[in-house]
């Protein structure tokens, strides 16, 4: 007869253990914020990491202004649409990858997805021409279009991996029922996924929020710039120097919103285990 | 009907790509503008702004367009080229640093403005080596100078009283700026007697508020207008090098590793200076920028705890000081459907009450000469007049598309000297060679 | 014993129902993705090779009439030292920081993570992912803060009584590196993390029922389980880090000297400092080279997969 408790006492070691290395480590990756506190909080912050003489919340006030609101609200449109747009495009482009043997869309994916290091400074120039030959300069829309063709193939190839872990055998089971490829995908594969697209989504919006670049040359219109664009303003000028106060405060507030979206995403990260539980059950 | 729901997706995204609205109009109704907006360096947007309305006003069925391009310096020059690049989007008038302007000329970019400019009053206010800073190579000028920056010492009154120097400070040669540094390291411990800017890490700032500010004070220059060739190596510049040897390898200058941080500029100008820390500093006439209220380092004891003095040259030679300048202009777009309109608004947003405006906005040395006697121009900054009386002594760097890879050069030879990785000699070999392949052997002359 | 389904090989697998179809239906799913692509990517990218034969610059005469050079631009490449030593660094930056730092430290993250308790693992997670999520300036900037000579780092060892040093001055790059692993370690646990989850909890279960050790039961089921996800992660991350710059620009701006100058550095020095986009195009074609070597490592791996 087996005895569960010789093992439990060592579980409870090793939970100890891990519990401790996660704090260590939580600590290692806290550490370098220690500045951007401090600066976003004290009145004449310096490069020096110092615990002010006295606490003030001025940095954030001043940099909540309408202009910077409105770039934050750009950058959501921005980023949810591409990262939406994304998940769209590249669900149903992975099934037939991961499920049928596919003679070009494989090394032609392949081939994409070497192209995503390209820095995007190589390319630009046609990326303009382009826009000004189609008509599409100073649009949002467009530039959403663009930033999600950038994450594309990444997406796509993430996809057709997470899907390749789904079993086929659940999907055969509903063939035999008759469902076809895309309710398949619908009903059976996605809800598998939910991790897997949940990485997607979080690693495109992130992508899209802090690019710089992208929007900074396809909109011309400042009402329309983004706030990785707006966040450049506290960074030293021409003759002037950082404000480093409202450097910080901006940058704590332009983190949020991504931190957020993983704070969701983490509980249905979460959720998924249940899932899975539930369907191997 | 997962065709159907493909085909459905794909046309939902033609209609919202046709939908998008385009990019500003090209007509000649509607003058375009672009220039640099970034954080507090406003000054051109304010001036556009105030003049829009009378533009407007004074040019009845035109419209005046303010493209305001956020960014940094790089950045902004990216974007504005590849506005240029097409028709359609290339702005009728940008606002560009001087030293584009013989390589945008040569990218066909910008309109000569000759036959404006001899029919305009004004252009007679303009400071000689202004003007010069808008002509290119081919002779022609295209653009309009918006004002200048000037470099030379700034020093600290109160640890120059605890050196035993006076408050007056001017030195009259390169060894006595090494004398006083020589006094304050002995007297004043724990500060930097003097900051020579040297080195990568702090990029344009090495070659031109360092090193140029140097070989400009020899018998010797970087670029010879006559000949048309890079001048290296030369004697001056030999002695530029020892200079920087002697600052740094004597504890006169600030330590490797701060000269070499990609940071140091920013730190001399808010930290160093404002903390009392550094003595003397070979800079720019911008500083107080960021020191006056609402600047990024508010300090309003600056101008009284700070001297200016100019940079001796070398032995004390004629015209006794040196200055190096750069500074931005007014340039029309070749490409323009309305050039009498783009040159009017040219006129318009340099007259000299729109002049006086930006300088004073975007703390700028005055390039006229009826703005620079305007007591408006000279209040609310007690060094102004310091530097731009520097104006009649100042020149600018050889404005060729090939200086930025020489300049880069430059501070890396700068960065072996100081580094001593390399003798100032065999630096100036080195550099030497650089330069050969960069410019081509025909274009460089050595003097010795 | 526990039945379980491997993950297997799909593609050589058709659905019955499906067999009749052609390989055009199959391809449909394609189009709007591909179709999107080839409309603003692959063009861009073919002009990028033919720039990289040109001597086309952003300004001058090679803005209104740019040449074509033939090699020029690569045989000049590989006469500068310059450039072998970016390259040299930009590989070993690639592997100390990307498959070496945030590859395995996001793999111990996520197993330590994994079926700890929920308010842990959001906290950690939030701490991790919030150094993912800032933008790369502020990055930069804060460990430009913290390395430097008067920053926390050294605030901190000064307090237990070492002496700092400076850090970015005397090791760029591992204090680049360090960085990127810092920045970039979230985003491999993520993918570990998805990846853990479905990893069977029975079969572990029945495995330590039968006496494995727990490093027995990671070695010779975890890992296995994680191959494919581990792949997919190298490659994701090593194209990720062939791209870093704005990290590196900040925090050394690719010194002292050209101590940490990546190709991205040095890229951008030659593309918008001294504006010749072509020499510029032909480093990102070597760029992709690089990336497109570490790729294929990648996929043979994949392919030996049972």
């Amino acid at each position: 007869m087996p005895v569960p408790s010789p093992t439990a006492p060592r579980r409870r070691a090793v939970a100890a253990v891990a519990y401790l290395m996660l704090a260590l480590v939580g600590l290692a990756f806290l550490l370098p914020f220690g500045w951007l506190f401090l600066a976003s909080i004290s009145e004449q912050p310096t490069l020096s990491t110092s615990i002010p003489d006295r606490l003030t919340l001025r940095n954030f006030t001043d940099v909540l202004t309408g202009d910077n609101l409105h770039a934050l609200a750009n950058s959501l449109v921005l980023s949810m649409g591409a990262a939406l747009l994304t998940l769209l495009l590249a669900a149903p482009a992975a099934y037939p990858l991961s499920r049928y043997s596919q003679r070009f869309g494989r090394p032609i994916l392949l081939g994409l997805i070497f192209a995503t290091c390209l820095p995007v400074t190589a390319i630009m120039v046609p990326v303009y021409g382009l826009f000004v030959q189609l008509d599409l300069l100073d649009s949002i829309p467009a530039t959403t279009l663009f930033l999600t063709a950038t994450g594309l193939p990444m997406a796509i190839w993430m996809m057709k991996n997470f899907m390749d872990d789904v079993p086929i055998s659940l999907e055969e089971a509903a063939w035999v029922d008759g469902a076809s490829g895309l309710r398949a995908l619908l009903r059976i594969v996605l809800p598998l996924m939910v991790p897997g697209t949940t990485v997607v989504f979080t690693f495109t919006f992130a992508l899209t929020w802090g690019n710089f670049f992208v929007p900074f040359i396809l909109l011309i219109d400042p009402a329309k710039q983004p706030a990785a664009v707006a966040i450049y303003q506290y960074f030293g000028t021409q003759g002037g120097y950082a404000s480093y106060g409202l450097l910080a405060a901006f940058s704590i507030l332009y983190s949020l919103p991504v931190v957020l979206l993983y704070a969701v995403a983490q509980r249905t990260l979460g959720n998924a285990f249940a899932m899975q539980g539930a369907v191997k059950g | 009907m997962r065709r159907k729901s493909a085909l459905v997706m794909t046309a939902v995204m033609v209609a919202a790509t046709a939908s998008a609205c385009g990019g500003g109009s090209s007509d000649s109704k509607t003058i375009k503008v672009a220039y640099q907006k970034f954080g507090n360096f406003i000054g051109a947007d304010e001036l556009f702004k105030k003049i829009k309305p009378v533009f407007e006003q004074q040019n009845p069925g035109l419209k005046l367009k303010l493209i305001p391009i956020e960014a940094d310096e790089n950045s902004y020059y990216t974007k504005l080229n590849l506005m240029r690049r097409s028709p359609k989007t290339a702005p009728d008038v940008a606002y560009e640093d001087t030293f584009f302007v013989n390589s945008d000329a040569e990218a066909r970019f910008l309109m000569p403005l000759d036959d404006d400019l001899k029919s305009w009053p004004d252009w007679s206010q303009f400071v000689d080596a202004a003007k010069a800073a808008g002509r290119a190579a081919d002779g022609h000028t295209y653009g309009v100078p918006m004002g200048t920056d000037t470099r030379g010492l700034w020093f600290n009154k109160q640890i120059f009283a605890k050196a035993g120097l006076p408050a007056n400070w001017q030195p009259k040669t390169w060894n006595d700026i090494l004398a006083a540094a020589r006094q304050i390291k002995a007297r004043v411990p724990g500060v930097i007697p003097l900051n020579v800017y040297a080195g990568k890490g702090v990029g344009e700032a090495s070659s031109m508020q360092g090193f140029e500010m140097l070989l400009y004070g020899t018998d010797d220059k970087l670029y010879d207008d006559q000949t048309k060739k890079w001048v290296v190596p030369s004697r001056g510049m030999g002695a530029a090098f020892d200079f920087l040897k002697t600052v740094y390898s004597s504890g006169l200058g600030p330590t490797q590793q701060q000269a070499l941080d990609p940071h140091w500029s920013d730190n001399v100008g808010g930290q160093e200076l404002p903390k009392g820390k550094l003595a003397i500093a070979l800079d720019g006439s911008w500083l107080p920028q960021a020191w006056i209220p609402g600047g990024a380092n508010a300090w309003p004891q600056w101008s009284s705890v700070l001297g200016t003095a100019a940079m001796p040259t070398q032995n004390g030679q004629a015209p006794g000081k040196v200055s190096l300048s750069g500074g931005w202009l007014l340039s029309v777009g070749a490409r323009t459907k309305n050039p009498s309109a783009a040159w009017k608004l040219v006129q318009l947003a340099l007259n000299k009450e729109n002049s006086l405006f930006f300088y004073i906005k975007a703390t700028q040395v005055s390039v006229r000469n009826d703005v620079a006697a305007d007591p408006k121009y000279l209040e609310g900054n007690p060094t102004q007049k310091f530097w731009t009386d520097l104006v009649s002594v100042t020149q600018y760097r050889p404005a060729y598309s090939v200086y930025p890879q020489i300049s880069n050069q430059l501070q890396a030879a700068t960065e072996a000297v100081v580094t001593n990785q390399a003798s100032p000699r065999s630096a100036m070999n080195d550099f030497a060679g650089q330069v050969k392949q960069i410019a081509g052997p025909d274009k460089v002359e050595a003097k010795s | 014993m526990v039945a379980v389904d491997l993950p297997e090989r799909t593609a050589t697998r058709r659905p019955p129902a499906r067999r009749g179809r052609r390989a055009a239906g199959r391809a449909l799913p394609l189009v709007p993705a591909f179709g999107l692509l080839a409309l603003f990517f692959v063009g861009p990218i073919l002009w990028c090779v033919y720039a990289s034969f040109t001597d086309i610059a952003l300004t001058g005469a090679g803005a209104s009439t740019p040449h074509l050079v033939g090699l020029r631009n690569y045989r000049q490449m590989f006469s500068d030292p310059t450039f072998t030593k970016s390259l040299w660094l930009t590989v070993v930056f690639l592997i100390g920081s990307a498959i070496i730092g945030q590859n395995i430290g996001g793999l111990i993250l996520a197993l330590l993570m994994n079926g700890r308790r929920r308010i842990v693992r959001t906290v950690v997670g939030i701490i991790v992912v919030g150094a993912w999520v800032l933008p790369e300036l502020v990055a930069g900037f804060m460990w430009y803060a913290f390395l430097s000579d008067t920053g926390t780092l050294n605030a901190i060892l000064h307090a237990v009584g070492l002496h700092g040093k400076s850090w970015l001055y005397s090791m760029p790059l591992a204090s680049v590196t360090i960085a990127n692993i810092w920045r970039g370690t979230a985003f491999s646990m993520l993918v570990y993390s998805a990846a853990l989850s479905n990893v069977p909890d029975e079969l572990l279960e029945a495995a330590a029922v039968d006496g494995a050790s727990a490093f027995a039961r990671l070695r010779h089921i975890t890992l296995p389980l994680m191959r494919r996800a581990m792949l997919t992660n190298l490659m994701t991350i090593t194209l990720q880090t062939l791209g870093v710059f704005t990290l590196i620009f900040v925090m050394t701006g690719g010194g002292p000297g050209t101590k940490s100058q990546t190709l991205p550095i040095y890229m951008y020095q030659e593309a918008f400092k001294f504006y010749h986009l072509g020499y510029g195009a032909a480093l990102a074609i070597v760029l992709l080279a690089v990336g497109g070597l570490f790729s294929i490592v990648y996929l043979r791996g994949m392919r030996k997969e049972v």
